[in-house]
C-alpha cells in the first residue's frame, strides 16, 4: 500500500483534493508575480530565461497540444497538422485585432467556429484515409500553410512574408488590484525578495494580466476536454481509438465522432494560436511550418499521449527545451560548435526516440508511477458493504493490467 | 507547344528525384507497411557526406557518391536493427514517433555539423543541352537523371527477382508469418530493405542538388519528401515501378500546373501535391499499381 | 519401439496473460501420422505454434533428442520442421514457382529445381499455373501449393494446421488421400491438427484429443474412431 491512502467519497479525500488544488493554484499565482520581470537563472555561466512571456508561449503550445490529445490521444487518429489550425487562429485573431479593432477576447467568437468548421472539412476526407497515410497527408497540410498565408490574394489580410503585427495592448482592468497583491507578496518575510521591489511597471502589469487571462483560458479548455473525455461522445472516441470495427459494430457513428473530434482538436489549435499571437504581437509565416507540427507531436509524446496534464507538460517542454538549448553557450565537455546549431531540435528528436523506448507514456506516466507510491485513491465501496465481506482481490486472477496512461485522465492534480 | 515541351522536360528532371525518393519509401513500406518520415532528411545527410568526401577529401565525384551510398546503407541497416526491430510491426504509433524523431535528429545534426549556408554541390553529369526544340531544351542533366532512375529501378528489379535475398524480401513483403515459417530471418531481410532505401535516398539527394540551379543545405529535402510521398501513393505504395511512374507524373504535373494554372503561384505546387495525395488516398487508396489491402477483422 | 522424432513434455504456453496450453504430453514417432483433434478454442493451433517457436512456452520440446523449446523460429525450420499454417499461408503476390522457392529457402543443395519438378508432377495444376500469382489460385490449389511449399524444405516433421478448413468436401477427401501417399512414399512424419476428426483419423496412426489446453484422450487411430465419447463429441454419431 502507498504511504497515503484515500477512499473516494470520504471527507478525507475531499480535503486532500481541496488542499492539492489550492496549493497548485497558489503556485500558479505566485509564478505569475515572481516572473513578471525578466526572470533569469544562471547555471554554468549560461543565462536561462524563465519569464512570463515564455510561459505564456508555453500556455499557447499547451492548448494546441491539448487539441492533439483529443484527436490523437483519445480518438487515435494520426493527425499531424495542428500547426495549420494554430496558424489560422493566430492570423485570424491578428487581423481582427489589428485591422478591425476587435478586443482580444472577442476573437474567440470567430476563431473557434472557423477552426472547428475547417477541422470538420478536413476531417471528411480523413474518414477514408487511415493510419500512416493520414499522418502523411496532415503533415503535408502543415507544410502548405506558409504558402497559403503568403498568397498574393491574401496579402492585405496576412501581411505576406513579413507577417502581421499588432499594436494593441492587453491592459488589466482598473478594478483588479494587481499592484496591491504584489505589495502584499513583497512583504512576506524571506520570500518577499522574489517579487521585486516597488510598484510594477505597466509592462509588468500587462504581462501578469495576460498570464492570468491565458491561464484561465487554458484551464477552461482543459476542463472542457476533461468533461468531454468522460462523457458519452468521449467514450465513443476512445472506442474508435481502441478498435474501429468494434466501435462501429457497437453503434458508434464513426463519421460523426471522427469529424467532431477533428473539429474540436482544430478549434483548440486555433485558441492556442490566439494566445500565441496575443503574446508575441506578430504572426509571421515562418512560425507555422511543418516543423511546428512535429514539435507539437513532440509535446504530445513527451507529456504523455492520452492524458490531459500531458498537454501542459508537453507545452512547457517544447517551449523551454529549444529556448534553453540555444541559451546554453557553454557546457563542460561539449564542444562549442555543438551548442551553436539547432541543438534544441536535436535534443527533442533524441528525446522522442528515447521516450518511445523507455517511457512511452511520456513524463506524466512516469510521474504517475512515482505518485502511486505515495498516494493511492481507492474507489468507494458499494452500498451495503460490511468490512470483512469478500472483495474481488481474492479471486486469484493473475492478470496484471499495465499502467495505461490512455485511460481517462481526470486527475489533473497529478503533476 | 514549345513551352509545353519545355515544361515537360523540367518536370522530368524534378520528377526523377521524386521517383527515387519514392522508390526508397516504397522499399521500406513494402516490407514493413511503415512510412519512413525521415527518408528525406536521411538522404540529405547522405548528400552532405558525399559533399565532404568530394570537396574535403578530394575523392572523385562518382566514387564519393558510391561511398556515400554505402555509408548511408550502413546507417539505414543500423537504424532498423536498433530502433525499429524492437517494436511490434503492427503497432504504428511508436514507429511513427521514432521516424519523426529521426526526422528531427538528422535535420538538426546536419545543421549542427555543417551549418545552414548553402553549398554548391559538384556536378555529376555533363552540362549543356542534348536536344533543343526552340525554347524547349532537354539538358544533359535531365537525360542523365532519367537514365539513372531507370538504371536504379532496373537494378532493383533484377536484385529482387533473381537473388535469394530479393526473394526473401518479396516474401516478407507478402506474408510475414509464412516467411518466418519457411526459415527466412526477417530481421536481416528488413535491414536489407532499409539499407537499400537509405542508399537510394542518398543517390536521389545527390542528384537533386547536383543540378546547377540548386544548392545543398539542411532543409533542402523537406519539401521533396512530401512530393515523393504523393508520388509513392499515386503509384501504389507497394509497387516499385509505380513509384517511378508516380514520381515522373508528379514532377510533370507540378511543372505544368505552375505554368498553366495562373492563380497557383510557385509555392502552391506543394499544395497541389498534397491535393493529389488526398485525392488518390480517398478515391483509389491502392494507387495506380498497388495491391488493394484486405482488412481482416 | 520405433524412435521418437518429437517428444513433448508438460508444454505450457499462450498469448501474454492468456494461457492456452496447460501441460501437454505427447510424442510423434518417425514415419507416423499423428492427429490432434479438438473443438474450436481447444488449443490445437496454439500447440503447433508452440512447436514452431512462435509463442512463449515452458516445458520441454525435443526434436530427435535435441531440446528446441525457446529456439528461434528460423532455427527450428533449419532443424527440419515445416509448418503449414491455418489458412494455407500462401504468399499471394509471388508466383507459384516463387512460393515453392521460398519453401526451399533453407536448403543449400542443388536439387531444389528437381524437387520442384517432382511436385509439379504430383500436382499438375501447379505446373499449369507455375507463373501465376499464387493469390489467384483456388482454395484447394492453394492448399496443394502450401503442402508442396512445406515439403520443398525436405523436412523431418511436417506440421499441418487444419488443412481441411474452408475447402469443399470433395477436394478435402482428395487432399487427405495425397497426404497419406506422401507419408508412405517419402516417410515424412506428420502431425496434423484437425477439426474434421473422421477424415483425419482415417489417415492417421495415432491421435490425441485436446480440450481446453489439455489432452483428454489418446490412442491408436482405429480405437479412437470407435471410442464412444469421441464419436459423440466429434463425429456426431
Amino acid at each position: 500500500m502507498a504511504r497515503f491512502n484515500f477512499v473516494e467519497g470520504t471527507a478525507q479525500y475531499r480535503s486532500y483534493r481541496w488542499v492539492t488544488w489550492g496549493l497548485f493554484l497558489l503556485a500558479l499565482l505566485l509564478v505569475g508575480f515572481a516572473y513578471a520581470d525578466t526572470a533569469q537563472v544562471t547555471i554554468l555561466d549560461n543565462r536561462y530565461n524563465l519569464g512570463l512571456p515564455r510561459i505564456n508561449k508555453a500556455i499557447a503550445f499547451a492548448v494546441a497540444v491539448l487539441g492533439l490529445q483529443v484527436i490523437v490521444g483519445y480518438t487515435g487518429q494520426l493527425a499531424l497538422g495542428q500547426s495549420f489550425f494554430f496558424g489560422t487562429g493566430a492570423y485570424l485573431a491578428a487581423w481582427l485585432v489589428a485591422d478591425q479593432n476587435w478586443p482580444w477576447l472577442a476573437t474567440l467568437a470567430v476563431v473557434v467556429p472557423v477552426c472547428f468548421v475547417l477541422g470538420v472539412i478536413f476531417g471528411v476526407p480523413a474518414l477514408r484515409i487511415k493510419g500512416l497515410y493520414l499522418a502523411l497527408v496532415t503533415l503535408g497540410l502543415a507544410a502548405v500553410f506558409p504558402a497559403v498565408v503568403q498568397l498574393d490574394v491574401l496579402d492585405e489580410y496576412t501581411g505576406g512574408a513579413s507577417g502581421k503585427s499588432i499594436d494593441s495592448d492587453l491592459l488589466p482592468p482598473s478594478w483588479l488590484p494587481i499592484n496591491g497583491i504584489n505589495s502584499v507578496l513583497q512583504n512576506i518575510p524571506l520570500l518577499g525578495q522574489y517579487f521585486g521591489e516597488g510598484d510594477l511597471s505597466s509592462r509588468e502589469l500587462e504581462r501578469i494580466w495576460k498570464y492570468l487571462l491565458f491561464s484561465i483560458l487554458a484551464a477552461i479548455c482543459l476542463w472542457m476536454v476533461s468533461n468531454l473525455v468522460r462523457s458519452r461522445p468521449g467514450r465513443a472516441m476512445r472506442a474508435i481509438r481502441d478498435n474501429e470495427t468494434s466501435a462501429a459494430v457497437s453503434g458508434v457513428n464513426l463519421s460523426w465522432s471522427k469529424t467532431m473530434s477533428f473539429g474540436i482538436a482544430s478549434a483548440l489549435g486555433g485558441v492556442g494560436g490566439i494566445i500565441y499571437v496575443a503574446e508575441l504581437g506578430i504572426a509571421s509565416p515562418g512560425d507555422f511550418t511543418q516543423v511546428l507540427a512535429i514539435l507539437f507531436i513532440v509535446g504530445l509524446v513527451v507529456g504523455g499521449v492520452g492524458t490531459l496534464s500531458g498537454a501542459v507538460v508537453g507545452g512547457l517542454a517544447i517551449t523551454f527545451i529549444p529556448e534553453w538549448a540555444s541559451s546554453t553557450e557553454q557546457f563542460p565537455g561539449v564542444p562549442d560548435r555543438w551548442l551553436q546549431g539547432p541543438t534544441g531540435t536535436f535534443i527533442m528528436g533524441v528525446l522522442l526516440i528515447v521516450l518511445t523506448f523507455f517511457l512511452p507514456g511520456g513524463i506524466v506516466s512516469g510521474a504517475r508511477r512515482l505518485k502511486a507510491r505515495v498516494v493511492r485513491v481507492l474507489p468507494a465501496p458499494p452500498k451495503g458493504y460490511q468490512p470483512g465481506d469478500p472483495t474481488g482481490d481474492d479471486v486469484g486472477a493473475d492478470v496484471t493490467v499495465e499502467d495505461e496512461p490512455a485511460a481517462a485522465d481526470t486527475d489533473l492534480a497529478a503533476r | 507547344m514549345e513551352l509545353f515541351v519545355a515544361r515537360l522536360f523540367d518536370g522530368l528532371a524534378n520528377g526523377s528525384t521524386y521517383a527515387l525518393i519514392a522508390l526508397a519509401l516504397v522499399m521500406i513500406y513494402k516490407a514493413t507497411t511503415l512510412i519512413n518520415f525521415a527518408q528525406g532528411e536521411m538522404a540529405m545527410f547522405g548528400a552532405f557526406i558525399v559533399l565532404v568526401l568530394a570537396t574535403e577529401q578530394g575523392v572523385p565525384m562518382w566514387i564519393a557518391v558510391l561511398i556515400g551510398m554505402i555509408i548511408s546503407a550502413l546507417i539505414g541497416a543500423g537504424i532498423e536493427r536498433t530502433l525499429i526491430r524492437p517494436f511490434d510491426p503492427a503497432d504504428h504509433l511508436p514507429l511513427v514517433i521514432i521516424t519523426l524523431g529521426l526526422f528531427l535528429v538528422f535535420g538538426s545534426l546536419a545543421g549542427i555539423i555543417w551549418r545552414f549556408d548553402p553549398r554548391q554541390f559538384p556536378e555529376l553529369f555533363p552540362s549543356g543541352s542534348a536536344l533543343s526544340f526552340g525554347v524547349a531544351t532537354l539538358t544533359w542533366y535531365t537525360v542523365c537523371v532519367v537514365a539513372t532512375v531507370l538504371a536504379v529501378a532496373g537494378l532493383l528489379t533484377v536484385l529482387l527477382n533473381t537473388t535469394k535475398i530479393g526473394l526473401a524480401f518479396r516474401a516478407v513483403s507478402s506474408n510475414l508469418e509464412s516467411s518466418e515459417l519457411s526459415g527466412i530471418r526477417v530481421g536481416p531481410t528488413l535491414q536489407f530493405g532499409w539499407a537499400i532505401a537509405a542508399a537510394v535516398g542518398t543517390l536521389a539527394a545527390s542528384i537533386y542538388v547536383a543540378d546547377p540551379i540548386r544548392q545543398l543545405e539542411p532543409t533542402v529535402m523537406a519539401r521533396v519528401l512530401i512530393f515523393s510521398a504523393a508520388a509513392a501513393a499515386l503509384g501504389g505504395l507497394d509497387s516499385l515501378w509505380g513509384a517511378i511512374i508516380g514520381g515522373i507524373a508528379i514532377g510533370m504535373v507540378q511543372s505544368i500546373v505552375v505554368q498553366y494554372v495562373p492563380f497557383i503561384p510557385n509555392e502552391m505546387s506543394l499544395a497541389t501535391a498534397v491535393l493529389v495525395l488526398v485525392l488518390v488516398l480517398v478515391f483509389k487508396p491502392s494507387g495506380l499499381f498497388g495491391t488493394p489491402a484486405v482488412e481482416r477483422v | 519401439m520405433s524412435d521418437k522424432l518429437l517428444e513433448v513434455k508438460d508444454l505450457r504456453g499462450g498469448y501474454g496473460p492468456i494461457q492456452v496450453l496447460h501441460g501437454l504430453d505427447f510424442h510423434v514417432d518417425k514415419g507416423e501420422v499423428v492427429v490432434i483433434l479438438g473443438a474450436n478454442g481447444a488449443g490445437k493451433t496454439t500447440t503447433l505454434r508452440a512447436l514452431s517457436g512462435m509463442i512463449e512456452t515452458s516445458g520441454s520440446i525435443e526434436l530427435e533428442g535435441e531440446q528446441i523449446l525457446g529456439a528461434k523460429k528460423a532455427d527450428i525450420v533449419r532443424k527440419g520442421v515445416a509448418h503449414v499454417p491455418q489458412g494455407r499461408g500462401t504468399l499471394p503476390e509471388l508466383s507459384v514457382e516463387d512460393n515453392l522457392l521460398v519453401g526451399a529457402y533453407v536448403r543449400k543443395d542443388k536439387e531444389v529445381q528437381a524437387d520442384m519438378e517432382k511436385w509439379f508432377e504430383v500436382y499438375p495444376v501447379l505446373h499449369e499455373r507455375r507463373h501465376q500469382r499464387a493469390g489467384s489460385l483456388s482454395g484447394g490449389e492453394q492448399q496443394m501449393l502450401a503442402v508442396s511449399r512445406a515439403l520443398m524444405s525436405r523436412p523431418e516433421l511436417l506440421l499441418l494446421d487444419e488443412p481441411s478448413l474452408g475447402l469443399a468436401p470433395i477436394i478435402v477427401a482428395d487432399l487427405f488421400d495425397r497426404f497419406s501417399h506422401i507419408n508412405k512414399d517419402t516417410g515424412t512424419t506428420m502431425l496434423v491438427v484437425e477439426q474434421n476428426a473422421q477424415l483425419a483419423l482415417s489417415i492417421a496412426d495415432r491421435g490425441y484429443v485436446l480440450e481446453s489446453g489439455q489432452i483428454t484422450v489418446q490412442g491408436e487411430a482405429s480405437s479412437l474412431m470407435h471410442d464412444d465419447a469421441i464419436r459423440k463429441a466429434y463425429l456426431g454419431v
